[in-house]
């Protein structure tokens, strides 16, 4: 029904997506899911036409988006938007009839016997008749939502758009809104492309699901099953999660796998030697664990030195884009001489962060546990010097941990001994 | 049949009756509203520097235009004014509706994207450069607001960009304007300042009465093309994107209902000068009393504003009589007090 054909869109200088290719069918829930500024909402804008193409095309049963008039286009989707304000105060009944603007026969008003008709459904149906006549600058956000809502299903599209339409309902309106759409979709044939947060109602509702990576590229798509599985998760969201099926309807269910207890860290004192971002996210999370924790070597402007200056985390400086002095290095090995662990992220080896492995080696036989965040091969720029060492470090009973949430697992370990 | 239009309508009037009562007395208001201009303009042929009673205006008004002082003053005077206050006010109202709609603030006002300052500077161009003919300063304002708005809309590239992006170009152009306008003041001779001051105040009495049925055609005309867009007014309250999303052309709109009401605003500015206050409150006043849905807005608004400078001039020209207190002061003085109580009376929510 809708042709999503090499599309790519850039917002001044940065892209935003490019060469998506995908098409949505006639009665389908399609959700789209992805991390935050991914696209997700530009992505519903450029299907509907609202914003520009600049290359690519959106076919419309092989209509361009571009040649559909807006009120034609209006008649064949209803858009639910994120949540909006609306500075004059119209009855809830005044704005769900504009969702007959489209279908309207009469210049000043939608006194149809067919729009008062869809007007009263669409109101019954959100479960907002008693807030028929309340201005709608009283309502409280999940009571919008649902308005706002109605105003679409007064619109009699055979497509409907949500963008995050139930994320400021409570539960009980939240899985009533869910049952609706799943009703429309079963017996209207209503086709329905959603943006969502709720990765379980999506699973649980979607004929498909479209993955979006960070870069605005299609990681998945496909059925639920198939594209909510933990590998994708965590590569796209970086999160730890297992994904269960729920035990009474048999979907994808996604199980959180945070640890609280083990976040709790004061006291210990840990180095990071880390650089060109790696350890950005690690720095901010000791931070709010309240581990001591201390930094370097790192050139000044490196995004890891910015993130750490800005918590206080005292840091081995080295002038920017030059490689580790003595005397950098010196002030590195006195700071990591007074803690008990050695944290090594993920980086990229080249010769000028080369001595870093070297500081390890150093610690290893001072005593201090050493742990090595999964390394790669192909991070190694130095003809194989760094791999060399890494592995020596290995031998020498640095451990080497997955990813950041066994690190925290390891790091409570400690804290115990 | 000749008989069923007659059935309908007495159905009507009987569904008129059995009406509940909060519904009927909301019809009276209307209706009062309806007639209230005209009552405004009986009051204001009374009031002025010579006070007439009413059963001697009566009697002048059953006469006709005649040579006597009183008929003299009450057709050739005071009911030009009368006119002229109520064509400004409705043209004032009707503009500020429509730009706070489309502008989607509140605090939007006919004066906002530089109309004020654009016929300001056209008309105090033409009295710098020594016209004093009450045919041309009106047209030299009137190109000079039209032609600040188009400056407003081309810079702005008004048909795709935000509604804030739109208002600050408006005030740039209109500071811009106003800058232009104290340094031709600043060159003038004492003569034309003091005129000029006078336009830019606000005043009722300058307009050539030739213009006033050219302007009363133009306000109508333009009063019946904004009303045809008021569904489209609406939706442009719900915002550009959700307005597009729900079948309207908003480019196109835009353009219709910028023309429509910087015209409006153009003839009120280019006939009476910069009065000022009426195309904010009005707007606001209606608002709170019969809702923000623009169907019956305009009208509403329409004579409402009318209705209110008639009578805010009639107190200007009698308070002080024979002297004049400029209107805006009146304006300000009557409205604000009265927008402040509805305000609290209706729990602070526009």
């Amino acid at each position: 029904m809708i042709q999503i054909n090499n599309l790519s869109f850039s917002f001044a200088a940065a892209e935003i997506f490019s060469d998506l290719n995908f098409s949505v069918s006639r009665g389908e829930i399609l959700s789209i899911i992805g991390p935050n500024g991914c696209g997700k909402s530009t992505l519903l804008r450029l299907l509907r036409g609202s914003l520009k193409i600049q290359t690519g095309e959106v076919l419309w049963e092989k209509t361009p988006v571009e040649k559909i008039p807006p009120r034609e286009m209006a008649r064949r989707v209803a858009v639910v938007p994120q949540s909006t304000t609306i500075p004059f105060p119209y009855k809830v009944r005044e704005l769900v009839a504009m969702g007959r603007y489209p279908h309207r026969k009469n210049l000043l008003s939608f006194q149809d016997k067919s729009d008062l008709y869809a007007i009263e459904q669409a109101l019954v149906m959100t479960d907002i008749l008693p807030l028929a006549e309340r201005p709608v600058t009283q309502l409280s956000g999940g009571e919008l939502q649902r308005v706002l809502l109605a105003r679409a299903l007064a619109q009699n599209s055979s497509v409907l758009f949500l963008d995050e339409a139930t994320s400021h309902l409570d539960i009980d309106h939240r899985l009533e809104l869910t049952e609706l759409l799943v009703r429309l979709n079963r017996e209207q044939q209503t086709t329905i492309v959603q943006i969502s947060h709720d990765l379980d109602l999506a699973a649980a509702i979607s004929q498909r699901i479209l993955l979006l990576t960070e870069h605005g590229k299609i990681a998945e798509i496909g059925i639920p099953k198939k594209v909510m599985t933990a590998a994708n998760l965590q590569r796209i969201f970086r999160v730890d999660v297992k994904v269960n099926s729920n035990p009474f309807t048999g979907t994808p269910q996604i199980v959180p796998l945070i640890n609280c207890s083990a976040h709790q860290l004061n006291g210990l004192k840990i180095h990071l030697i880390c650089g060109g971002g790696s350890g950005k996210t690690l720095l901010r999370r000791l931070h709010l664990t309240q581990a001591e924790t201390t930094a370097g070597p790192l050139n000044q402007g490196d995004s890891d030195e910015a993130v750490a200056t800005t918590l206080n985390i005292p840091v081995a400086q080295e002038v920017p884009f030059n490689p580790f002095s003595e005397s950098t290095l010196l002030k590195a090995k006195k700071l990591i001489d007074q803690t008990g662990v050695l944290v090594i992220t993920t980086q990229w080896w080249g010769e000028g962060n080369l001595p870093c492995l070297d500081l390890a080696e150093k610690a290893i036989r001072q005593g201090i546990a050493v742990y090595l965040l999964a390394q790669q091969r192909e991070q190694d720029f130095t003809e194989g010097k760094a791999w060399g060492k890494i592995q020596q470090l290995q031998q020498q009973g640095a451990k080497t941990i997955r990813n950041e949430e066994h690190l925290f697992e390891e790091l409570a370990q400690q804290l115990i001994v | 049949m000749a008989l069923k239009p007659w059935l309908k309508l007495s159905i009507q009037i009987l569904n008129l009756m059995n009406r509940p009562k909060k519904e009927n007395k909301r019809r009276l208001w209307q209706l009062l509203l309806l007639l209230s201009p005209l009552l405004a303009t009986l009051i204001s042929l009374s009031a002025g520097s010579l006070d007439l009673p009413w059963n001697k205006l009566f009697a002048i008004l059953r006469q006709g235009p005649g040579s006597d002082v009183e008929q003299v003053i009450i057709w050739q005077i005071r009911f030009p004014r009368a006119l002229l206050a109520g064509l400004v006010g409705a043209a004032l109202s009707l503009s500020g509706v429509t730009f706070q709609a489309v502008l989607r603030n509140p605090l939007a006002d006919p004066y906002l994207l530089g109309v004020s300052g654009g016929a300001a500077l056209g008309a105090v161009t033409a009295l710098t450069c020594g016209i004093q003919s009450p045919i041309v300063i009106p047209l030299a304002a009137f190109v000079g607001a039209l032609t600040a708005l188009l400056l407003v809309y081309l810079v702005a590239q008004a048909h795709t960009c935000s509604s804030h992006t739109l208002i600050l170009s408006g005030v740039m152009i209109g500071s811009l304007a106003a800058a232009l306008l104290l340094f031709l003041l600043w060159r003038a001779p004492a003569d034309a300042t003091r005129q000029a001051i006078f336009w830019l105040a606000g005043n009722l009495s300058l307009a050539d009465p030739d213009w006033l049925s050219w302007g009363w055609l133009w306000v109508i005309i333009g009063f019946l093309l904004l009303w045809s867009q008021s569904l489209n007014l609406d939706l442009l309250t719900q915002g550009e994107e959700t307005a597009a999303d729900l079948g309207l052309n908003v480019g196109r709109t835009r353009l219709i209902l910028f023309t429509l009401a910087g015209a409006l605003t153009a003839c009120a500015v280019s006939l009476a000068g910069l009065v000022g206050f009426v195309g904010l409150v009005i707007p606001h006043i209606c608002r709170l009393l019969w809702g923000p849905g623009h169907r019956l807005l305009l009208p509403f608004s329409a004579l409402l504003g009318s209705t209110f400078l008639i009578i805010a001039d009639a107190i200007a020209r009698s308070l002080y009589a024979p002297a004049e207190i400029p209107v805006g002061v009146v304006t300000a003085l009557l409205g604000a007090p009265f927008f402040l109580y509805l305000l609290r009376r209706k729990g602070g929510d526009l």
